[in-house]
């Protein structure tokens, strides 16, 4: 008898788990509202409701910066010495894509054609605050580019820094083999300093910089200082160092850090979809940074041969780095505050048992829909008692870190777009409701994302004409 | 029902032998893979090795577990139900051990004890209905007994 109510209760929690083949995110989810007011979620249902597909940047205008990418499935071409050929993606082929470069204030276009990609594919800003229509996620913000057909995306590149795009349509397998590549945004009044591209990506087991396995010679004449601008396209953290001479944090996730301090014998920890950007003095015998893996770039003259160090134990902490800053707005005054707990249990995701992450406490679709107003103050606490880590990548905003673990931020305003939350850890962020729209708020471990660590915030009135699955295909994840 | 529940007991015990073969073919392979320059992150696929692991550590081996644990109600042989849910408890403890280990690695210490532990426990549940089956005066003399015996 015990045994048939318990074999009912898991038959039950199986047909409960389903998700249907085709759903729309408007419907997705357990609404929250932070403890800020219950506004009609109906709204998004109803006449007056804005669509996804309105919040387009500036549909007029010649751009500035112009560029096509095509995409195609094939072999990626992998540099350095016993480097081999991987089965992949690429972008006007090569892989990572090209670097895009715009300056402060540039109206960007770029026309993105899906030449042989089976699958479908879309490109994402990662870090860069675009309108809603211009965030490249399939099922959410727009229909996948299938094979044949192309999509235009038109932004203003308004904050500068270091940003990268890749696919978010399968986008656990498509960025993985290479549909990815850089996007550098620069100061309107131009860069102080020369910079270095450092797009960290691993092919197949063949970890690589710029697409290059083993050391690569970047010159640069001793005394001069340069900005190497690290990307990290992985699904996990990359450890970055440098040898031969201290260097400064000068920007994290695009965001500049204010009073950099000399940094000297310390990783800094990259988080997976994470930007760090250091400024370094190019010695007389020239300057190693280290990604792990074999993985280098020399910076020096010609004949330079900087030194090759362990990897420090110690770890950098941006935390209580560089100087407080005005951040803009008060925390304190929060309209609303979410609770993000992220844990792992045994239970069915889709009909399919497994050990699988959780949000709040359930497994996903039922995950909550955090839903906002624009112009709120909203605080929300990152937790993480799953075990792994989980790189946190919220889409169209930053985020500024209050406190790890109890413990005040107390450097440079710390503003995030990625962010790792260790197992055990609790982050309580912050931000500003400014940019309208449907936003995935998920882990950029993307096989994690897959498995259903994904939730999205919500502005109320909002909703999308897009559907994920069904015949359009739209597999986000 | 008896000799199903013999078997079932003996496949875990053998399932247990695999698991620590598969572990060490990961390991192995790693350390080849890694010998060639490879490099392992969070990206990196299962090899060959840690693929079996998952699979008869997260799918076979506690299905087999919950079928043990099925058929001992009815196998009418006294301690066949205990030594089943014992067997089932050391196999959810390993599971729980496993995913344990991602956060804290010395605990994966305690999930290859317990290895032996579920390997234990599976023998004796199998020696247990084997040892019933020779001893008549547990058996409750039933003509479908013999039939059970060669189902």
């Amino acid at each position: 008898m015990l045994f048939a109510v318990a074999l009912g209760f898991v038959g039950w929690t199986w047909w409960g788990s389903l998700v249907p083949d085709t759903y729309s995110m408007d419907d997705m989810g357990v609404a929250d509202f932070g403890g800020g007011e219950a506004v009609a979620h109906e709204a998004a249902h109803g006449g007056s409701a804005v669509g996804v597909d309105t919040l387009t940047g500036p549909p007029d205008g010649e751009p500035d910066v112009s560029e096509t990418l095509v995409a195609r499935a094939g072999k990626v071409e992998i540099g350095g010495d016993g480097a081999r050929a991987v089965d992949g993606y690429t972008l006007n082929d090569t892989s990572p894509g090209p670097v895009i470069r715009a300056k402060q204030g540039d109206l960007v276009e770029v026309r993105l054609v899906n030449e042989s990609v089976p699958d479908g594919v879309t490109l994402h800003w990662h870090g860069v605050d675009v309108p809603n229509a211009e965030d490249g996620v399939a099922g959410v913000t727009q229909d996948a580019v299938q094979e044949g057909e192309e999509h235009v995306y038109r932004f203003v590149a308004e904050d500068a820094g270091t940003y990268w795009y890749h696919s978010h349509q399968v986008s656990h397998e498509q960025v993985k083999r290479g549909l990815l590549g850089t996007l550098v945004i620069e100061p309107a009044r131009g860069p102080s300093t020369d910079d270095v591209v450092a797009a960290v990506h691993t092919y197949s087991g063949q970890r690589t910089v710029q697409g290059m396995v083993g050391e690569q010679h970047v010159e640069a004449a001793a005394g001069s200082t340069r900005r190497v601008r690290v990307v990290n396209t992985n699904d996990g953290a990359v450890r970055t160092w440098v040898s031969g001479a201290p260097y400064r944090v000068v920007a994290v996730d695009g965001r500049e850090i204010n009073g950099p301090t000399p940094v000297e014998g310390k990783t800094v920890s990259v988080p997976a979809g994470g930007r760090v950007d250091l400024e370094v003095e190019i010695p007389d015998d020239g300057v190693r940074v280290s990604f792990g893996g074999g993985a280098s770039l020399v910076l020096g003259p010609a004949d330079a041969d900087a030194p090759t160090d362990d990897e420090p134990k110690q770890r950098f902490d941006p935390l209580t780095y560089g100087s407080p800053a005005d951040i803009g707005f008060d925390p304190d005054a929060a309209d609303r505050s979410f609770e993000y707990r992220i844990g792992r249990r045994i239970g069915f995701l889709d009909g399919r048992p497994g050990f699988w992450w959780t949000i709040n406490g359930s497994i996903f679709p039922d995950v909550p829909m955090y839903m906002v107003q624009e112009g709120d103050v909203v605080r929300m606490t990152i937790s993480n008692d799953s075990g792994k880590v989980h790189p946190m990548h919220l889409h169209g905003h930053h985020a500024v870190v209050l406190s790890r673990d109890g413990v005040s931020a107390s450097g440079s305003p710390w503003w995030v777009d990625s962010l790792d939350v260790r197992d055990g850890e609790t982050f309580e962020v912050a931000l500003v409701a400014d940019n309208p729209g449907i936003w995935m708020d998920h882990c950029h471990n993307l096989i994690h994302a897959s498995e259903g660590l994904v939730a999205h915030l919500s502005y109320v009135g909002v909703s999308t004409p897009f559907r994920v699955g069904g015949a359009d295909h739209n597999h986000p994840e | 029902m008896r000799s199903t529940y013999r078997a079932l007991a003996g496949l875990i015990a053998i399932g247990v032998v695999l698991q620590a073969a598969t572990i060490a073919l990961a390991w192995f392979g790693v350390m080849n893979d890694v010998d060639g320059g490879a490099v392992y992150d969070e990206g990196t696929e299962y090899n060959a090795g840690q693929s079996l692991h998952a699979i008869l550590g997260m799918i076979v081996i506690p299905v087999l577990a919950l079928l043990l644990m099925i058929v001992s109600f009815f196998t009418k042989v006294p301690g066949a139900v205990k030594w089943a849910g014992l067997v089932l408890l050391v196999v959810v403890v390993q599971v729980l051990l496993a995913f344990a280990s991602f956060g804290a690695p010395i605990l994966g210490t305690l999930h290859g004890a317990n290895a032996l532990v579920v390997m234990g426990a599976a023998g004796m549940a199998s020696r247990r209905v084997q040892s019933s089956v020779g001893a008549p005066e547990q058996a409750t003399a039933q003509p479908t007994a013999g039939a059970g015996a060669g189902a």
